[in-house]
């Protein structure tokens, strides 16, 4: 389970500090798969490398609280730990997918090297050959042949190398898998497999799952819970079904609203405007100068992200 | 099978251009308005010997016919084709004679190859290092000061640089010689200590301008690696800072610095031309400028051709090897 408390994350000085996520409040929970949506520049991705601990590049936390903690299903022992020190259970306790480009493998190592080389002391014990058929044996449970292993990355097609990405990830068994857009660059089909692995893994292990992705219908598709993002809050967050169903904010409407439907007439309505500069956010709602139900207070008054149902919270003064 | 296509294809390409070369080689000093013959008795005449027009005929007529340069252009072709071919000999030197060339040369290379050999690795190594560190942790002192200093010697031309050291180690503070001078015994301890100690500052001058290439080239490099998305991903799989560099940046940074190191190896056949005249350094450079300076055709037909060939033969064993070191090149 992670939680994060009034958590302000993003880059700059003190003095002139951009906060892509801004007092975002937000509990992870064990055994569940939790999406995170939103458009580009929202700060889903900052809030996800917050979650992760990868505090690089410049980005910084600048006030409230991450915290974790993790028990190993085998012996019942809890890791306890805080956003600061994550990076010491990387590839052990939590591990990263990332968006499976061309060159996020190492060009010149093979595959197996490129497993291998992460993998936390306990699952080291043994041979290197009984490492190997371990290896290819998971591999295997997921229909990837064992010749992956021997192969450079620029010899797999971009399914294959995704497919890869995954694997290396939860082959350590973590507690927890971060997944930055993991099928945003691969076609439909190959989309949904990548997909149903991440489930099956999530099934599997029993951990939680964290999908970031700006694409709805993957989310509909996979995740027990979502959380939207906007402009570096959290507008909504809840079950996937009634999120989807009933959503409670009108952010979340407008996307939902933008969603293509088999056997839909006419035109789909777009949101106007863009959202605001998260460098000097707006008082109040951030969503108030695109938000068709805008009133007065909106412009005055920050929504706080409160319970609207059960489990089901959102930030907007109305809903 | 494709393997072999792909070698047969490059070895038959080395030999074009090593075939080209040595054909330019021959023709060019052919067209330069220096006579060897009209040299060689003008200076034999100069030294006193009383020829008359018979006996200059004679005389030019053997030194013709030693110098090879008998018959027309394409006669003369032919004949040093079959020599090189068949004997790998370029016949006597013209200025130096009877002294074969191939004697000349195989006195010279030592001196070149003990100098350029060593400062062109020293020079790459240290570069490489610094370059990587500079490249990988650009705000520490210790790489601003290193990347400072390769700029700062980068850009000199390194005969001035070879210049400044002379007149500072050799004349100012007498430490080095300032030409050469060899002695002891070939191959005997103070012989080797005294090429080493005649080398020391022609190699400096080599070394620092080098250095300074090869940190700027690698820290470019390594910069661009670092932002690298496997990178970024090597270190989110919790791997530690030390292996990144070792397993992740500097075997991709390296191999580009490889080609380079090749040609550079094959260009030492060329001497360091106005080092080796800078510091009177008997080396391939030397030898090429008195070819040049005599209008000796054999002598700078084969040390042009030598280094010609060294060039090509670096190239392709380049060519030969670098799909074992890039799997990307293996596949096409």
């Amino acid at each position: 389970m992670i939680e994060l408390k009034n958590v302000r994350a993003g880059y700059g000085t003190p003095d002139a500090f951009v906060a892509a996520v801004d007092d975002v409040s937000l509990t992870v929970h064990d055994n569940e798969i939790l999406g995170i949506a939103g458009e580009s520049g929202c700060g889903k991705s900052t809030l996800m490398r917050t979650l992760y601990g990868d505090f690089s590049g410049g980005l910084k936390m600048d006030g409230g609280k991450v915290t974790g903690r993790f028990t190993d299903p085998d012996n019942g022992r809890t890791t306890e730990s805080d956003a600061a020190n994550f990076q010491d259970l990387w590839w052990d306790v939590m591990s990263y997918v990332p968006q499976g480009s061309m060159s996020v493998l190492n060009p010149i190592m093979k595959v197996e090297k490129q497993i291998v080389d992460a993998l936390p002391k306990r699952e080291k014990k043994g041979s290197k050959a009984e490492l190997r058929q371990r290896i290819v044996e998971f591999l295997a449970g997921f229909g990837l042949p064992e010749t992956v292993l021997d192969s450079y990355p620029h010899q797999l097609s971009g399914g294959m190398r995704q497919r890869v990405l995954v694997a290396i990830a939860a082959f350590v068994r973590p507690r927890l898998i971060l997944a930055d857009e993991p099928t945003t660059a691969l076609d439909v089909v190959v989309q949904k497999r990548i997909l149903l692995m991440l489930v099956e893994i999530q099934r599997r292990l029993k951990n939680t799952l964290v999908l970031v992705s700006h694409d709805l219908g993957v989310h509909y598709q996979i995740t027990d819970r979502i959380a939207i993002a906007y402009a570096g809050k959290i507008v909504e967050v809840g079950p996937t079904a009634e999120v989807f169903e009933n959503p409670r904010h009108p952010y979340t409407e407008a996307l939902i609203g933008a969603l293509p439907r088999v056997g839909q007439k006419g035109e789909r309505v777009g949101l106007e405007g863009r959202p605001p500069s998260l460098a000097s956010p707006p008082d109040g709602c951030r969503f108030a100068a695109r938000c068709p139900e805008a009133q007065a207070i909106c412009r005055q008054k920050s929504p706080p992200l409160v319970d609207k149902a059960p489990n089901h919270a959102s930030a907007c003064h109305f809903r | 099978m494709r393997l072999l296509g792909q070698i047969a294809t490059r070895l038959i390409s080395y030999i074009l251009v090593i075939a080209f070369g040595l054909t330019v080689v021959f023709f060019v000093p052919r067209f330069a308005p220096n006579d060897p013959v009209e040299a060689m008795l003008a200076k034999v005449s100069s030294q006193g010997a009383y020829m008359d027009a018979a006996q200059a005929d004679a005389l030019r007529a053997s030194l013709t016919d030693a110098f090879g340069l008998k018959g027309s252009l394409l006669t003369q072709y032919w004949n040093f084709v079959k020599r090189i071919v068949l004997t790998g000999d370029f016949g006597p030197s013209l200025a130096m004679y009877p002294t074969p060339v191939s004697q000349l040369i195989a006195q010279a290379l030592p001196w070149t190859f003990g100098l350029l050999l060593s400062s062109t690795l020293i020079a790459w190594v240290l570069g490489n290092f610094v370059g990587l560190w500079a490249g990988w942790r650009p705000n520490r002192a210790s790489s601003r000061i290193m990347e400072g200093l390769a700029i700062l010697v980068y850009p000199i031309p390194y005969y001035i640089l070879a210049l400044v050291l002379s007149i500072l180690f050799s004349y100012i503070w007498p430490i080095f010689p300032l030409t050469a001078s060899v002695h002891g015994a070939p191959w005997s301890f103070a012989f080797i200590k005294s090429v080493i100690w005649n080398s020391i500052l022609p190699a400096l001058s080599i070394v620092l301008v080098v250095f300074g290439w090869w940190v700027i080239s690698v820290k470019a490099q390594t910069t661009q690696l670092a932002e690298e998305e496997f990178v970024r991903y090597a270190r989110l799989k919790g791997l530690g800072d030390g292996r990144i560099l070792t397993r992740y940046v500097l075997p991709n940074a390296i191999l580009p610095q490889i080609t380079f190191l090749a040609l550079q190896i094959g260009l030492m056949f060329n001497g360091s031309i106005v080092t080796e005249i800078l510091f009177e350094y008997p080396g391939l450079g030397h030898l090429i400028y008195m070819a040049v300076i005599q209008g000796d055709y054999n002598l700078l037909m084969g040390t042009i051709s030598l280094s010609i060939i060294a060039v090509a033969t670096a190239t392709m064993i380049i060519d030969l090897i670098y799909p074992l070191l890039d799997p990307r090149i293996r596949a096409r």
